[in-house]
């Protein structure tokens, strides 16, 4: 069903069907167009050609009621012929050819700017329109072009070169639609609810006005100017905010989009990374050092997606957010695909969770494990205590406590796993004797695990002629259940005995009782007399 | 160079004869000249004939007159004008000889 328009062609009355009264039109709009070279003529052959088409088409009418259909366009334009046929000129066949492709197509797509869904200039969305991509993904393409320098200027060449689709027939052939009446109608009616519902509110507003107007005229007329005065003043104020407001908006939908983005693609490299290492069976822990050991037996790959979509559903749904902001025009994706990541949301905690609990059950139980080493310092007169680390596991610039572990090899070629989170305390002892009193401490998922995790820490010092020297380290069996947080040692020391503390021990210097206080950092490269009450020093200022 | 722009040339100088022509024996209006020159194949659509009639006109070579149809809109008959009848003379003898020269031409190519 069509509506059809009424038409004087050539002086005669014509029913068109809309469809058709629109090729028709297009039609001679283009063999004008062709013709305007010649505008001192172009009237008159036009008006001949609508008198040959009125005649063409009086022949097919036989009812003065019958309609003139596309059909009939279709036929009276293949007797005239291509708008290109009626240039008889000496002009090169260039030109004969722009004509025709013009006239073509005008049914295919044109780059406009698309004024209606615009950010800045509504070239994105033009571009969208073109290519039949969402414009938020061109949008995001500019965004990363104009990080990469030359996407803002490439902008603003567009802005100024690309037209602006402001005729419906130019949206449509911007949207890729084809241009005709039922499309335009369409069109037309969309906009015409958007600007009746605005004259309505308009109008609902000034009625309002009225209403008060006849109000304050009731009263005093002074009064009124001074009440409208103020209206103005709050209208003003009101546009303002709603602007401010607006301009926020969208700096924060941008903010959101530009940290939204940067995490998910932090993520995912960084991600696809590790699970691609590992799953070409490289060796992480070469890379330094690792605070989290995997103890679930998952693979570092399946670690990896589940990090990323714990992470990443969040910030993807907080980069649509940002793009309605943006545009409230953008297409969000539909309720099942937020369905469908929440879902994947939650399947992903309560992995998480399971995993976790696993993970976190591998450390359930303490276990603790007490050395006590007698050392023979009756021969000493000054003891120095010294730490030193193993050259082979580490390649650290210099000793201290350190958090975390890695993976080192020992000369049997057996993977240990290595850490310096160590304390030291000097304490007085008890008696005469002297002691390296060391506490492993190991964890596991029962109690006689985490014992004997805490047995099979190792450990070594040794006393080598004045100088008691301390492993900076601890080592530990790899694979699971094997996570030791500290090792504690303890140096009791019968009173009256002078020790020297070396610089090496500095950072594992823990809650050291002396008499004058000192903090434990600052307490070696001095001589030091154990006391009862502590260590005292012997050469500080 | 293109053979389109060639033919274009040639049938644009020969649709002019031809239209001056098809008027020599009496005033006609489009459809009838349009009739004529579709029979004798010149043409395939009508549209090229319309700026050629005004330009002819223009020169002074046509002149027209309306007249009223009973089955559709008023009719366009175009005339002769004297100038046309001497420009029409001219083509002729043009014509002739061109026709001369070529057959010569190609009958000497072909033995």
């Amino acid at each position: 069903m069509n509506k059809t328009i009424n038409i004087n062609l050539g002086g005669l009355f014509f029913h068109i069907d809309e469809m058709a009264f629109q090729k028709l039109k297009r039609y001679l709009d283009t063999i004008r167009h062709s013709l305007s070279d010649d505008s001192k003529g172009c009237d008159e052959i036009i008006a001949d050609i609508e008198l040959r088409i009125s005649e063409l088409l009086s022949g097919k009418i036989k009812d003065p009621r019958q309609v003139i259909g596309e059909a009939d366009i279709d036929e009276v334009i293949g007797i005239m012929g291509q708008p290109e046929d009626y240039v008889f000129e000496d002009e090169p066949l260039n030109d004969h050819q722009k004509y025709s492709t013009q006239y073509q197509n005008y049914n295919q797509k044109k780059l406009f700017r698309d004024g209606d869904d615009k950010f800045l200039g509504g070239v994105a969305a033009g571009i969208g329109h073109y290519f039949g991509i969402e414009p938020i993904w061109i949008r995001l393409i500019w965004l990363l072009l104009a990080f990469a320098g030359f996407g803002f200027l490439l902008y603003i060449i567009l802005w100024i070169l690309v037209p602006v689709a402001k005729t419906t027939a130019e949206k449509l052939q911007m949207e890729g639609e084809a241009v005709n009446i039922s499309t335009i109608e369409r069109k037309i009616r969309d906009e015409f609810q958007d600007v009746s519902q605005r004259a309505k509110k308009g109008f609902d507003e000034a009625s309002e006005k009225v209403k008060e107007g006849f109000k304050d005229a009731k009263t005093r007329v002074n009064q009124n100017q001074i009440k409208s005065g103020f209206q103005e003043f709050i209208d003003v104020i009101g546009k303002i905010f709603t602007t401010f407001f607006l301009v926020i908006g969208k700096f924060i939908g941008i903010l959101l989009i530009i940290v939204s983005v940067a995490t998910l693609i932090g993520l995912g490299v960084g991600l696809f990374a590790a699970g691609s290492l590992d799953l070409s069976g490289f060796d992480w822990f070469w890379l330094g050092d690792a605070n989290f050991i995997n103890t679930t037996g998952l693979p570092i790959w399946a670690v990896s997606i589940m990090v990323f979509l714990l992470v990443g559903i969040p910030f993807l749904m907080l980069f649509f957010l940002g793009m309605f902001i943006l545009s409230s025009r953008s297409k969000t994706p539909g309720r099942i695909t937020w369905y469908v990541l929440l879902g994947l949301w939650l399947i992903t905690i309560i992995t998480t969770i399971f995993f976790s609990v696993k993970q976190s059950a591998n450390y359930a139980y303490n276990g603790s494990f007490i050395e006590n080493n007698p050392i023979e310092l009756a021969q000493i007169d000054t003891l120095s205590i010294a730490m030193v680390d193993n050259q082979d596991f580490s390649n650290y610039g210099y000793l201290r406590k350190r958090n975390g572990f890695k993976r080192v090899y020992t000369n049997d070629n057996k993977a240990k796993l290595y850490a310096n989170a160590i304390r030291l305390n000097i304490a007085v002892a008890d008696g005469d004797s002297s002691y390296v009193k060391i506490r492993k401490e190991g964890q596991g998922r029962n109690r006689a695990l985490a014992q004997s995790n805490a047995k099979n820490i190792e450990y070594h010092f040794a006393l080598n002629g004045k100088t008691l020297n301390l492993d900076g380290f601890f080592l530990t069996n790899d694979g699971l259940n094997s996570i030791d947080k500290v090792l504690d040692i303890t140096i009791l020391i019968p009173k009256n005995k002078i020790i020297y503390i070396d610089k090496s021990t500095q950072s594992f210097l823990r809650h050291i009782e002396n008499t004058d206080n000192t903090f434990d950092g600052d307490l070696p490269k001095h001589l030091y007399k154990m006391t009862l009450s502590g260590l005292e020093c012997l050469d500080c200022k | 160079m293109k053979i389109e722009n060639t033919k274009a040339q040639m049938r644009k100088g020969v649709l002019e004869y031809c239209i001056l022509t098809v008027l020599k024996h009496g005033d006609a209006y489009t459809s009838e000249i349009l009739e004529h020159l579709k029979g004798a194949k010149l043409i395939v659509v009508e549209g090229t004939i319309y700026p050629l009639l005004t330009r002819l006109k223009n020169s002074g070579l046509l002149n027209y007159r309306w007249e009223e149809s009973t089955s559709g809109p008023p009719r366009k008959y175009y005339g002769l004008t004297e100038n046309g009848r001497l420009f029409l003379k001219g083509l002729e003898t043009t014509w002739e000889e061109l026709v001369a020269a070529v057959n010569l031409l190609t009958q000497i190519k072909n033995t």
